[in-house]
């Protein structure tokens, strides 16, 4: 059974479906990161899949802004996809991964501004 | 291509991208690491359209038409302004552990 | 250091609000008054953040007026509720002021 039979709710599906139709267009390596998310994301679901769909929403969302920015996923992301999927839904570990969020905005930007100058 | 479509499709979306572009260069980098960082942290106003990142881009507009450096603006700890401006905001995760939690009190009801 | 800005928070909310109390002011002239005070920290997006909450609490009117420079500036005084906020807020500093100079006395 997979991540899509297991959400019921015919309307849910639906949103699903748009989800994945707006994913196909992300480029290659986004792609596969969209994939993973979704595996990792059904890996760490004892839910039902409704209150799954804002995560889902949100990293599409993330996905498809940064894309059009042309940025890489490793930086977007990190390595770290699964990772990113805990930290998400709150497993354990999310709290050093917001942290680790913050760290990667600071620096980002003293790396990014340092390199203006 | 198509992925510029379908965001900057969205009227909205596009006159919000057109802003963002119009910022000075050290302004869009902290702008689009603040996006970044919010879209990861999930407050749910992001879900209720471009109002927090809008007022976020008013707010910096108004930095740079004064002509002052970014950081002195958002001041250098840019993560500890953003956690700041979503401070009373509930996440996605919020969302998500507080049904967890109901669901959790009504089965051992049950 | 961490404690430092939970407790400083509250008493920059409290300051902001005082400020804004005394006439029609925007974030800039705020920032401007609270480093003069010798908050040398703080910087417009701190105020950007307390304003916005106010704002969000119903504590605050705003009018938003045409800059000479930039976009459209926000404008706050205070409303009713927001005067009564204050007035909590000082009150709520004179117990903790009061108590703690004891505590140094004795």
């Amino acid at each position: 059974m997979n991540f899509f039979e297991r959400i019921t709710g015919s309307d849910m599906t639906k949103e699903m479906k748009a989800f994945e139709e707006r994913a196909k267009l992300l480029p290659a390596e986004y792609q596969a990161a969209w994939k993973e998310i979704i595996n990792n994301l059904w890996i760490h679901g004892d839910f039902t899949g409704r209150n799954l769909m804002p995560f889902i929403e949100s990293s599409l969302e993330l996905l498809e802004v940064t894309a059009a920015d042309g940025q890489s996923i490793e930086e977007v992301l990190g390595d770290d996809i699964k990772g990113f999927c805990s930290a998400l839904v709150g497993d354990e570990g999310a709290k050093t991964y917001r942290d680790k969020w913050r760290d990667q905005l600071n620096n980002n930007v003293a790396r990014k501004l340092g390199g203006l100058k | 291509m198509s992925i510029k479509k379908i965001i900057e499709g969205k009227k909205e979306w596009r006159a919000h991208v057109a802003r963002v572009k119009a910022l000075p260069q050290d302004y869009q980098i902290v702008y689009k690491e603040m996006q970044k960082y919010l879209f990861k942290v999930g407050p749910v106003e992001l879900g209720e359209g471009i109002g927090l990142l809008s007022e976020i881009l008013s707010f910096l507009e108004e930095g740079a038409a004064a002509g002052k450096d970014v950081l002195e603006v958002t001041g250098t700890d840019v993560a500890a302004f953003c956690d700041a401006l979503i401070e009373d905001s509930k996440t996605y995760l919020d969302l998500y552990q507080e049904s967890v939690n109901q669901k959790v009190s009504k089965d051992k009801k049950e | 250091m961490g404690n430092f800005r939970e407790m400083m928070k509250g008493v920059l909310e409290g300051c902001v609000l005082e400020i804004i109390s005394r006439g029609e002011t925007y974030g800039y002239e705020i920032t401007q008054k609270l480093r003069e005070l010798g908050f040398n920290d703080v910087v417009e997006g701190t105020v950007y953040t307390i304003t916005m909450r106010l704002e969000k609490n119903n504590l605050v009117n705003i009018e938003k007026k045409p800059s000479t420079i930039g976009p459209p500036r926000k404008f706050y005084t205070l409303n009713a509720a927001g005067e009564e906020h204050l007035k909590i807020f000082w009150q709520k500093w004179e117990v903790v002021s009061s108590k703690l100079n004891k505590l140094k006395e004795n």
